[in-house]
């Protein structure tokens, strides 16, 4: 697997993939109204990113994207859990996780 | 050439079940199934993670993405009593058209800028690069360590300092009031 | 020392006095505030005789001395300086006002001995003090209006000094009013002057004057004075806007000896006669000067005969007095007005605060009714109020005769003086005598008819001293401008010291073809006018006393209007004030409440319906405000790469 000649396969292809992904993340944010499924739409969209910056170090030739994707993923599991805890609390209280019940923030 | 269509077909295929697994996890009704096409797309990353000399990663990718974050998921999600929950999708008609165009039109940006930059880095840099670390598949992990060490280590301590802070924050978030033997 | 340094000491010491005097606002101790007044305006009137001193060094014709001390205002044309000029003119007023100012100064210190507030007091006689030596040393007009409007401003905060008493308040209100009413023309005729000849500057604008006079009345000249003698008017209370001074006199009775006597009320007179090199170009203001004098002069006399307050009685004789300036001025006697100017400032003030010893002595009683043979009880008081007495009816060779005559002779006289002006002169001059001479009788000689509870007694040495000095000068200072028909049959040949020494920088009189018979013709009608009058008050109130009641009833209506100041004060109500406020309220009903209010409701209104309105987009929805930052992207996006 190293040394990989790729002729067909340019760091475009990678970008292009991730920036599909991404987008599907973003539908799932725009979408869902269950707040576990917004949060992994979420995960969703950081690993589009983490593709992106492996991609970026892979075709520079250094390995800065790996150190990047390592924050990432550190953030991305903090942030996870965190949101879960808060999504078991509003649970609790409410026995609700659907967000259309939700909306005092308004005005 | 074998190896030319090898690691390219190895690509789409993994490209491709990507795709679908990302969809299925945007529209699955049932949120346990999102959860599982969800790690079945960590997966399908970690594989392109390897195809991209990033072995590491990969495995970091799949210890903790989808071995820790999604069984979180999956935890929490048995929490909660979800029968009515399936089609929780968002409705009305003009806010839906509005989301698809912008997001459709956000992927033909990307997607053109991409096309239309004009340097297609096809062939990957030498990888005698003077750059940061060269990379052969044993050195991958020690020049990872070497750098984070060395030029990134600010960012290693704070995110050291962020990860305690997150684990308090998460019990002191969910704790009950009055403590262990308090009523509920 | 140089005339430089004099100059800012001079200037400088009332300013220092108002500033200590002003931070101690609320201090109680009158004395020591008191002195402190009075060393600054002493201070200042040292300095006023070392410049006069100086200036009497130079030869003749070139007795200025002019400082700058900085460039105040310098626009396209126009340059203003701060900059002061001692000549003859402003050296008589200098000694004037710093000098009687230090007499009244002391004077106050016993005056307002048990007052709540003497540091404000006397922060505000400083402050008057600095206002009129700015007035009349400045070189520019720019710069006198700005002490000008000073001393209307000093004058408002000493008039309504107890401004918790309404009435008094607003009597301080009708003076500061009135004043600006005619500042309005004085800045009018700034206007106009800066107009035609391209500065402010005195000295500029004498030099830039055309050889001819104006005839008409639409010439910028004539205009101009036209619009500088309303200013005059207001402040020195000629009519129409004589109004204010008699209700002055609800300030403190030293304040009324200071400006509303020997200083502020000259100020007009001052102004006119700096100018006069202007003033003679215009002959048609100069007529309605002259007339516009006359007629004050005998008016006030009048309502003088019929008042029952000391202090209003001594008004009016101011008004009528100055009314005998502007006379002067009128027809061109420009060193006769300045020479009245002086010894009516000594011999008013001394009147003034003569008052000010009976009044104190009376308890603060002012009705002369109430009063009566106080001469027993208040000897010092009475010996110089009979100096002042004896001055202002023109008993020969006391101050008062040598100046009033001279006005009389010029108007007379001169080219532009009239025989019927002089006929209203010479009645003003007998109602003067008449009504002094009422006031003398009713105050200080005769039966007491003061009431049993007030024991008068003498003024406290602070009090008499300074009228000693003004009986002095009163008595004596005539003697400085002794006419020429006069000195040639007394003794030793007496110049006249006056005269000559204006004799550089005012517009000379010419009497030709008028014979020194006539001159002493019209003395001897008006001294013996005066002594007339005199006699008859006399027998009126002392001798046969049913008289006057009489003399009432069978002058009934009459006497109503007059007393009743020709219900003047009535008419200004009825046909300007009352109109001019219901027009503002009529404005403010129909324009300010409907159209201005309404526009401001109508804009909070529409504020907070939009605000309402753009409210609805936080709809608490978390999805939306996803899409709207995804929407914010694109847009971001689209410009960035269209753009």
């Amino acid at each position: 697997m190293q040394n990989i000649e790729a002729i067909g396969i340019g760091q475009n292809h990678y970008l292009i993939l991730s920036a599909i992904i991404f987008s599907i993340g973003i539908m799932g944010v725009l979408f869902r109204k269950n707040i576990i499924m917004m949060l992994m739409s979420l995960e969703l969209m950081l690993n589009a990113i983490n593709l992106t910056f492996i991609a970026f170090g892979y075709f520079n030739g250094n390995l800065n994207g790996q150190i990047m994707v390592f924050f990432v993923m550190t953030l991305a599991a903090a942030e996870a859990a965190i949101g879960l805890a808060i999504a078991v609390m509003i649970y609790r209280k409410f026995n609700e996780v659907n967000i259309r019940y939700f909306e005092q923030m308004k005005g | 050439m074998s190896t030319f269509i090898i690691s390219n077909l190895w690509f789409y295929v993994l490209a491709l079940s990507l795709i679908f697994f990302a969809f299925k996890v945007v529209t699955s009704a049932n949120p346990i199934h999102s959860a599982l096409h969800l790690v079945l797309t960590m997966m399908g990353v970690a594989g392109l993670f390897f195809h991209l000399n990033a072995q590491f990663i990969a495995g970091v990718q799949v210890i903790v993405y989808a071995g820790a974050v999604m069984v979180l998921f999956v935890m929490v999600l048995m929490l909660f009593d979800l029968k009515h929950e399936f089609n929780a999708f968002a409705k009305g008609l003009v806010s839906g058209f509005l989301k698809l165009m912008s997001v459709a039109l956000v992927v033909g940006y990307l997607v053109g800028v991409f096309l239309e930059s004009g340097e297609s880095k096809g062939v990957k840099a030498s990888l005698t690069t003077s750059g940061d670390q060269t990379s052969t598949q044993l050195q991958v992990t020690r020049d990872l360590a070497q750098l984070l060490y060395t030029k990134y280590v600010l960012v290693f301590e704070v995110l050291g300092v962020l990860l305690l802070v997150v684990a308090i924050g998460a019990v002191a978030i969910s704790r009950i009031q009055g403590g262990t033997h308090a009523k509920h | 020392m140089s005339h430089q340094l004099l100059l800012s000491l001079l200037l400088l010491a009332p300013v220092l006095g108002f500033f200590i005097n002003g931070f101690n606002f609320s201090s109680t101790k009158a004395i020591a505030v008191g002195t402190l007044g009075t060393l600054c305006s002493f201070i200042s009137f040292i300095c006023s005789l070392g410049l006069v001193l100086k200036l009497g060094g130079l030869p003749e014709d070139q007795r200025r001395l002019t400082v700058e001390f900085f460039n105040w205002l310098q626009v396209a044309d126009l340059k203003i300086g701060f900059s002061f000029i001692v000549d003859q003119i402003s050296a008589v007023m200098i000694l004037i006002i710093t000098g009687i100012g230090t007499l009244i100064h002391l004077f106050s210190v016993g005056y307002m001995s048990h007052d709540l507030r003497p540091a404000k007091y006397f922060a505000y006689l400083n402050l008057f003090l600095f206002n009129m030596l700015l007035l009349v040393l400045s070189d520019n007009l720019l710069l006198m209006f700005v002490g000008w409007e000073g001393v209307g401003l000093c004058s408002y905060l000493l008039i309504g000094f107890w401004f918790s008493d309404p009435a008094k308040a607003s009597a301080g209100m009708k003076a500061f009013i009135t004043n600006r009413i005619g500042d309005v023309g004085f800045l009018i005729g700034m206007f106009i002057l800066f107009f035609q000849f391209g500065t402010l500057n005195f000295v500029e604008i004498l030099s830039r004057l055309p050889a001819v006079a104006e005839l008409g009345w639409t010439g910028p000249i004539t205009l101009s004075c036209l619009a500088l003698f309303i200013g005059a008017t207001g402040k020195s209370a000629q009519i129409p806007l004589y109004v204010w001074l008699p209700d002055a006199m609800a300030g403190p009775t030293p304040v009324s000896a200071l400006i509303h006597a020997a200083t502020m009320v000259t100020a007009g007179v001052y102004m006119i006669v700096r100018l006069s090199g202007l003033f003679v170009l215009a002959p048609n203001v100069m007529m309605l000067i002259a007339v516009v004098g006359a007629a004050t002069a005998l008016f006030a006399a009048l309502i003088g005969l019929t008042q029952w307050d000391i202090k209003k009685v001594l008004a009016y004789s101011t008004v009528s007095q100055l009314g005998y300036m502007f006379l002067a001025v009128g027809v061109g006697a420009f060193g006769g007005a300045m020479f009245h100017l002086m010894t009516h400032a000594f011999f008013k003030a001394l009147m003034f605060l003569g008052s000010g010893s009976v009044i104190h002595a009376m308890h603060e009683e002012q009705d002369i009714r109430k009063m009566g043979g106080l001469a027993k009880k208040l000897p010092m008081t009475h010996a110089t109020f009979l100096v002042g007495w004896l001055a202002i009816i023109g008993f020969p060779f006391l101050s008062g005769f040598f100046s009033k005559d001279e006005i009389l002779w010029s108007v007379y006289a001169s080219p532009n003086g009239h025989p019927l002006l002089w006929f209203i002169g010479v009645c003003g001059a007998g109602c003067t005598a008449f009504y002094m001479t009422r006031l003398m009788a009713l105050t200080f000689w005769g039966k007491s008819r003061v009431p049993k509870e007030i024991h008068p007694h003498e003024s406290p040495l602070v009090m008499t001293f300074p009228l000693i000095i003004l009986a002095f000068f009163a008595l004596t200072i005539g003697w400085v401008g002794v006419p020429h028909i006069l000195a040639s049959v007394l003794p030793g040949h007496i110049p006249n010291v006056f005269e000559h020494w204006l004799e550089p920088v005012v517009p000379k009189l010419s009497f030709i073809g008028k014979s020194s018979l006539l001159e002493w013709a019209l003395m001897g009608i008006s001294v013996s006018v005066a002594g007339l009058c005199a006699w008859l008050a006399f027998d009126f109130y002392i001798v046969h006393k049913e008289r006057p009641k009489s003399f009432v009833l069978k002058m009934g209506k009459l006497y109503q209007f007059v007393s009743h100041k020709f219900y003047v004060d009535e008419f200004y109500k009825q046909r300007i004030l009352d109109p001019l406020i219901e027009g503002s309220t009529a404005l403010w009903a129909y324009v300010d409440v409907n159209f201005i209010d309404r526009l401001t409701y109508f804009i909070a209104d529409f504020t907070v319906s939009a605000g309402a309105g753009l409210k609805s987009i936080q709809n608490g929805q978390t999805q939306q405000y996803a899409l709207y930052i995804l929407l914010g992207l694109v847009t971001t996006i689209t410009w960035i790469l269209v753009g």
